[in-house]
């Protein structure tokens, strides 16, 4: 019931949250976002045609009654219809979202759970080469740029150049095995990048558990080192950890992953969001800003939830 | 792990799983899972088009895909170079009248749309006249968020008023009509001989009313069309066709298709010879904007089997470049063609700006004009084409380009000449120096390629003595953003790239008349009152050699104002798997070629 309550007060302390991400994101789409107006015109527009399409396009109406339209369109769920496109928003999302978190949840995963399992090796070896080399190649993850990584596995494992293994890219999925065919590589690229960072960062939250008084007592009393690094280290780690993976969860889900899609030809969410930022198609980018304003409400609530799960000593009040 | 962990470690599996079955429902429903048998295209394109709507139809990707799923009158012929029109869904090419004013143009009986629910008992109707009249006035009704009206307005009897009385289909158009169910009349304010290149266009695709209405924008992504293909996909990665098999049955005869043995006998279409089109059973256009993506995927030899090669990969393919020969473990793999692109890239002046352009004071006036010249005059086209095209650019002087009938290919190539002596020594003859010469804002879109082009700019200005921190870079995060900022004339110069409409140099021509300045496409804001008259006098012109004469007066007007820096057409190479007969191409409106693909058997 306490859990319930917190929720719901949770929830409605988020509404200003919503109202003020939305409007500032809404206010900058508008004034400094791009202009569909010039794509939209034909060859030699005349200022009336301009007129027309601004029209069209709703840019001359007052920005409060926009902005109400785009709450309106957030509490239904209606975005309407893609500017570019005309297909509706929503339908645009309910085939693009999945396929993004088919492609990234893997990855998301392996890239976290294998961050938490080298940093625990390279805490508990701390300043010894073990640590310095899960460090060092943490280092070389974090510094190469994300699309050399994802050109390179592509050559390595997809080409002609390389083992031709996997397929380039494309997203036919009728199987498991076509699944892991396609996701493959894509998720080999976004581990060997996110390790990186995952790593380092999960290292420090651990090492400073290390030096806990309570660490040090369990040492004295000779506990097996997995015990003591699973017991009395990660789980007393939990909360930063699981902070640092609950608000990825919205970007992984609204946001997707724009070069793995784009690179490996995936149709996902983040494709589709690059792309209605580049055109200015505002109906896509008020339903992926608002609903992933939406999401890291209902993260944080989520997330305060899991704190009290890990650590009892935590309230909801 | 707490059971929280294990909960939500499931729902993420659960979601994940779903997106999979999802995504798989649909594949299969799209009839993606692909029989042995059946005989597949996959071609690919460096850019994506929004939509597969005709009225919005404005760009080479767009009219790809939009040509494939509709019909249009008229179409390119396959195989002649340069381009010929012929009849597509015209039952022959129009009875023009002897003032040139009235085109009456029958089409063919019996074209179908294809099947949709929107029709009566779902079975796709008869294509008829009526249809060609509304898919027209729908550019001219602003709901339909048109992007075409420009090839027609000012230019059919009645139309322009019909939009401003408020775009109402059920009322007639004079110069738009239906004779009867298979005749269409076009009544002209002024001869047009660009009309029948128009009717080519992707905008010209003829649409079934009422699948606009009761689609409304949606029709935008489920096209009803009666064109060779069905379209059964679309999104952001690709689109994929399935053969129309209700489209209509008219054997290929490669001869009056403009088939030359010589150049085109190695590319097998001679197998197409006398059966209909179209010759495969699914079509698939990958678009992929990234390079080395498009690149990996066709030399995988089991992805896609045609694309237009990278720049980059010029090196690694060809052999030689003059005459441009395929390595010979390319040729071995695959078919190559190449060809010099319809349209071309250069710099124009913008007028507006009184620093560069037109002055109240006659005296700056004659000074900017020796500025411009000097800065065209210190412009290497020869690196330009070098460094970024691989030097198998063909640089040309003016604005004609080399694909169009009326190209001189006699023209002094002065005006694309390096001359920095010359440049110097006009800079010092008209009073310009460091101190006096004016800021050059350089605008264009963001990206590495953008950038190395302005930084290519600013060293050729250098070395004329124009001083690197008055050449000043402005980005713009996306092309629309630029473009507005062009409309608007907000930018003293305009580096931009032109594809043709159609191959007539008036596509060209059009750009400096003129009554089509800011926000029109005369974005140099070119007024001479000369050159208008002549544009006006050549508009209404059949092509003669007295209408090529009358284009390339124009041309040197523009050359000699040194009003741009002009120009460079790209060559393009394409590639394409041995087993796929076909002749590639992008150019003009693209896109026709691809229902005549064939795929050859395996053991031919």
């Amino acid at each position: 019931m306490d859990v319930l309550k917190y929720a719901i007060r949770k929830l409605v302390g988020g509404i200003p949250l919503i109202l003020g991400v939305t409007f500032v994101s809404f206010l900058l789409m508008v004034y400094f976002g791009p202009d569909l107006t010039f794509e939209m015109l034909g060859k030699n527009p005349t200022p009336e045609q301009i007129a027309e399409v601004r029209k069209e396009l709703g840019y001359d109406r007052p920005f409060l009654v926009r902005y109400a339209e785009y709450l309106k369109e957030l509490a239904t769920l209606d975005f309407g219809l893609s500017d570019s496109s005309g297909e509706p928003v929503s339908a645009m999302l309910l085939r693009s979202i999945p396929i993004s978190l088919a492609l990234v949840t893997p990855g998301f995963i392996l890239g976290n759970l294998l961050g938490v399992l080298l940093a625990l090796v390279a805490a508990y070896h701390r300043s010894g080469w073990i640590d310095k080399a899960i460090m060092g190649f943490s280092v070389v993850g974090m510094s190469i740029s994300f699309l050399i990584v994802i050109i390179a596995f592509q050559i390595l494992l997809s080409s002609s150049y390389g083992l031709n293994l996997f397929p380039v890219r494309g997203w036919n999925v009728h199987s498991l095995y076509d699944y892991v065919m396609y996701v493959t590589v894509p998720t080999l690229a976004s581990v060997f990048v996110a390790l990186g960072y995952n790593t380092r960062f999960y290292r420090a939250v651990i090492v400073e558990e290390m030096t806990r008084d309570h660490v040090r007592t369990a040492r004295a009393f000779g506990i097996r080192p997995g015990k003591l690094l699973y017991k009395h280290i990660l789980k007393n780690s939990a909360i930063p950890i699981i902070t640092r993976i609950m608000f990825s969860i919205p970007l992984v889900i609204v946001s997707g992953s724009l070069l793995i899609e784009s690179y490996f030809g995936i149709p996902g969410v983040g494709k589709v969001t690059f792309d209605a930022i580049t055109t200015g198609d505002q109906p896509v980018l008020k339903a992926v800003v608002g609903l992933t304003a939406v999401l890291f409400v209902i993260t944080l609530l989520l997330t305060d939830i899991m704190y009290r799960a890990v650590d009892p000593r935590v309230s909801l009040k | 792990m707490p059971p929280n962990l294990h909960s939500l470690l499931l729902v993420i599996v659960i979601l994940t799983t779903a997106g999979c079955a999802r995504e798989q429902d649909e594949a299969v429903e799209a009839g993606d899972e692909i029989a042995p048998e059946i005989k597949v295209y996959k071609a690919s394109m460096d850019g994506a088009p929004s939509t597969i709507d005709p009225v919005q139809a404005s760009n080479v990707y767009a009219n790809a895909v939009v040509l494939n799923a509709f019909d249009t009158l008229y179409r390119f012929k396959y195989l002649a170079r340069p381009y010929e029109v012929t009849a597509n869904l015209a039952a022959g090419m129009p009875e023009i009248s002897e003032d040139g004013l009235v085109y009456r143009i029958r089409i063919k009986q019996g074209a179908h749309f294809i099947d949709d629910p929107v029709f009566e008992g779902g079975a796709g109707r008869e294509v008829v006249a009526e249809d060609f009249v509304y898919s027209i006035k729908r550019h001219f009704d602003t709901t339909q968020r048109p992007r075409g009206a420009w090839l027609w307005q000012g230019r059919v009897v009645g139309l322009d008023a019909w939009k401003d009385a408020g775009s109402d289909y059920d009322e007639q158009v004079e110069g738009l009509r239906a004779l009867d169910r298979y005749t269409i009349e076009i009544r002209l304010i002024k001869p047009y001989p660009q009309l029948v290149y128009t009717l080519a266009q992707g905008y010209a695709a003829i649409v079934p009313r009422e699948a606009v209405e009761t689609y409304g924008r949606e029709f935008g992504s489920r096209p009803v069309g009666s064109g060779p293909f069905r379209v059964i996909s679309y999104d952001s990665a690709r689109i994929v066709y399935e053969r129309n098999t209700k489209f209509r049955q008219e054997p290929v005869d490669i001869w009056a298709e403009g088939y030359d043995p010589e150049t085109q006998g190695h590319i097998g279409v001679e197998a197409i010879h006398g059966r209909s089109p179209p010759f495969i059973d699914r079509l698939e256009i990958h678009f992929i904007a990234e390079n080395a993506a498009r690149w990996n995927s066709f030399t995988k030899d089991n992805e896609i089997q045609y694309l237009t090669v990278p720049n980059e990969q010029f090196d690694n393919i060809l052999a030689s470049k003059d005459p441009i020969v395929a390595n010979p473990e390319i040729s071995e793999k695959y078919h190559m063609r190449h060809s010099v692109e319809s349209g071309f890239v250069f710099i124009n002046f913008n007028m507006d700006f009184p620093e560069f352009g037109y002055n109240d004071d006659p005296e700056r006036e004659r000074r900017n004009k020796a500025l411009r010249c000097a800065i065209i005059k210190g412009f290497d086209w020869a690196r330009r084409n070098e460094s970024f095209y691989f030097g198998l650019g063909r640089v040309f002087p003016g604005i004609i380009t080399p694909a169009v009938p009326e190209f001189d290919p006699e023209l002094s190539e002065e005006s694309v000449t390096l001359d920095i002596d010359g440049a110097k020594k006009l800079l010092a003859d008209n009073g310009w120096n460091e101190d006096t010469i004016p800021e050059m804002v350089y605008g264009t879109t963001a990206g590495v390629s953008q950038r190395m082009f302005y930084e290519q700019f600013r060293g050729f200005m250098k070395k004329i003595g124009y001083p690197p921190g008055k050449v000043v870079l402005k980005q713009y995060a996306t092309f629309g953003d630029f473009v507005k900022d062009t409309s608007n004339s907000r930018l003293p110069i305009v580096s931009k790239g032109w594809s043709l409409d159609y191959p007539d140099a008036e596509n060209t021509l059009q750009l400096f008349y003129g009554p089509n300045g800011s926000p029109g496409s005369n974005d140099a804001n070119y007024k001479n009152p000369e050159y208008d008259r002549l544009y006006e006098q050549s508009a209404v012109m059949l092509p003669s050699p007295e209408r090529t004469e009358i284009y390339r007066r124009m041309n040197q007007m523009v050359i000699d104002d040194c009003i741009a820096i002009s120009g460079l057409s790209r060559t393009r190479i394409y590639l394409w798997h041995k087993n796929v007969i076909a002749m590639p191409d992008r150019e003009i409106v693209s896109g026709f070629y691809l229902r005549f693909v064939d795929i050859a058997a395996e053991d031919g």
